[in-house]
């Protein structure tokens, strides 16, 4: 994927696009949302969750407790960014192989199935995982240059470093293993990438249920997401190792 | 495929040969763990393919019909990822030892995309030898390549033979196959023939011998007319042209046959039916003489 120009596009332009777009959100939410949020029952729960967790939320004024709130959902909008990358990472990857017919030399090797689908999730997951580490610095970046420094304290939560890295990984590695599923079972990378972005969605209703104020991730109902998705993936490995059928990539594919 | 049923010795190179999809490929596949057979079963180098894949796949290589290299790693690298999957091996060692057999010894830095077609072909090979597996599968191994380049590997092959390695190699090319191969199995989606190249052709053909004289006189075409080993005659001018059974012991008895008749012998020659022939034979008629 970084020997070509849209790739390098890719990987570059789609995460700073999703931190852009977050940060416009973000400002718009905050400069011109205020009062539908402060007066929704929804934003008033989202508030009092974020006050229980963070005590010394409950001493700031509640323009600045919104901006809070705001920022804190900005750890699982990073989510996007592991979930797409792995994903593309994913379908190239197998396709490639196929493409390149370094496949078969590779099944003639004894490698078990579940160790080359294990080795390439680990690996391909790995810039996805750095790329979404170096745009929660952007973040904070931005959220400096937004003239919100102060409030960095309240952000960078034990939540935030349980998402990042553990989280983080957890999903990239899961959108990886279901790229592959969708790359074994896809004739191309595009059928295979239509195939791996139902994972988008999981990502969006995640979002979704924070922002709503249903759920407030505290740092163990991360941590424990966190697990939960870390099980998740140790079952899709099995799936997509069920699902690799040798004689449909080797034979079929043409 | 079907009904296929062969056994292989030890140190035997057993060549296939049939059409563009007879099965060669497919069978080397089954053979090699890649791909189950939806009936039956093999034993390779004693282990199930189809049970044993991966402990299978310690023990034989597999030359590929495409190389299937990594184009932007550096040869050497290319062969050290492969070799990783092996337990035991020393890859260094092991990596140097085979480039250097085969000449890319100095290319090692180069990325595998600048080689050659016969290059690459050499380092598929050479990968498929890092672990010193006792059985190969080398599928079409001079596909494509210059006479110089297949020359090149068809004397590394005649080298592996010697080293008493079992090879299986499908192969379009008849004068390799009857070069390197002690038997050759002729495949049609189904088995057709199995044997080596000359007995294929002692049982397709019988042998022809034909016999110029000075002069070709009617005693001697009575004569010859009533050898019982004579399968079918023709004669014009001063040539007999005949077809025999066994003609190691009755070719002689031909010759004195002609001579007491008072044939003056000037020359003797035996038409040497082509493994073509065999496989053109084999194949369109879809005889199967056994194996």
């Amino acid at each position: 994927m970084f020997n070509n120009l849209n790739g390098i596009l890719f990987v570059t332009l789609l995460p700073l696009l999703i931190v852009g777009q977050g940060f416009l959100y973000l400002w718009l939410a905050a400069r011109f949302g205020q009062e539908v949020i402060l007066t929704s029952q929804m934003g008033q729960t989202a508030i009092q969750h974020l006050v229980k967790v963070l005590p010394a939320m409950a001493a700031l004024p509640i323009e600045t407790q919104l901006k809070v709130l705001l920022l804190n959902q900005f750890s699982f909008f990073l989510l996007l960014i592991p979930t797409m990358i792995a994903i593309s990472f994913a379908t190239f990857s197998i396709v490639d192989e196929k493409l390149s017919h370094s496949l078969e030399a590779l099944l003639a090797t004894p490698v078990r199935t579940w160790e080359l689908l294990l080795g390439k999730a680990l690996s391909g997951s790995l810039p996805a995982i750095v790329i979404t580490w170096l745009c929660s610095l952007v973040f904070l970046l931005g959220v400096v240059g937004l003239g919100w420094s102060h409030l960095i304290g309240l952000v960078v939560t034990p939540s935030w470093y349980i998402s990042l890295f553990l989280l983080t990984p957890a999903v990239a590695v899961l959108s990886f293993m279901l790229g592959i599923i969708g790359s074994s079972r896809a004739a191309d990378p595009k059928g295979a990438q239509n195939i791996a972005l139902v994972v988008i969605f999981p990502v969006f209703a995640l979002i979704g249920v924070q922002v709503t104020g249903l759920v407030w991730f505290t740092p163990l109902l991360t941590l424990a997401l966190a697990l939960g998705i870390g099980v998740v993936d140790i079952f899709v490995l099995r799936v997509a190792t069920h699902l690799f059928q040798r004689e449909s990539i080797v034979i079929r594919w043409r | 495929m079907e009904g296929l049923s062969l056994a292989v010795e030890p140190g035997e190179v057993l060549g296939f040969l049939g059409p563009n999809g007879s099965g060669k490929t497919t069978t080397i596949r089954m053979l090699a763990g890649i791909i189950a057979p939806t009936s039956g079963y093999a034993v390779v180098a004693g282990l199930r393919p189809d049970q044993q894949p991966e402990r299978l796949h310690e023990v034989i290589g597999l030359l590929t019909e495409s190389p299937g290299f990594y184009d932007r790693l550096s040869v050497r690298r290319n062969l050290e990822y492969f070799a990783g999957f092996y337990s035991g091996l020393d890859i260094p060692a092991q990596v140097e030892k085979y480039l250097r057999l085969i000449g890319l010894w100095e290319r090692r830095g180069d990325r595998v995309g600048t080689l050659s077609k016969g290059m690459k072909q050499r380092l598929a090979l050479a990968r498929s030898l890092l672990h010193e597996p006792k059985v190969l599968f080398l599928d079409e191994p001079t596909a494509g390549l210059d006479p110089e380049a297949a020359h090149e590997v068809r004397e590394m092959i005649k080298k592996l033979s010697q080293e008493g390695r079992t090879i299986l190699l499908c192969t379009h090319n008849l004068a390799e196959a009857e070069l390197l191969c002690h038997r050759i199995a002729v495949i049609r989606t189904r088995l057709l023939a199995l044997d080596s190249a000359e007995r294929l052709r002692q049982r397709l053909f019988h042998h022809q011998v034909t016999i110029r004289l000075e002069t070709l006189s009617s005693p001697i075409v009575a004569a010859v007319e009533k050898l019982p080993f004579v399968q079918s005659f023709s004669h014009d001018e001063n040539q007999l042209t005949t077809e025999l059974d066994a003609p190691e012991r009755n070719l002689p008895e031909l010759i004195k046959c002609v001579v007491e008749a008072g044939g003056r012998i000037t020359e003797v020659s035996e038409k040497q039916h082509s493994l073509e022939d065999v496989y053109l034979t084999l194949v369109r008629e879809g005889e199967s003489i056994g194996s």
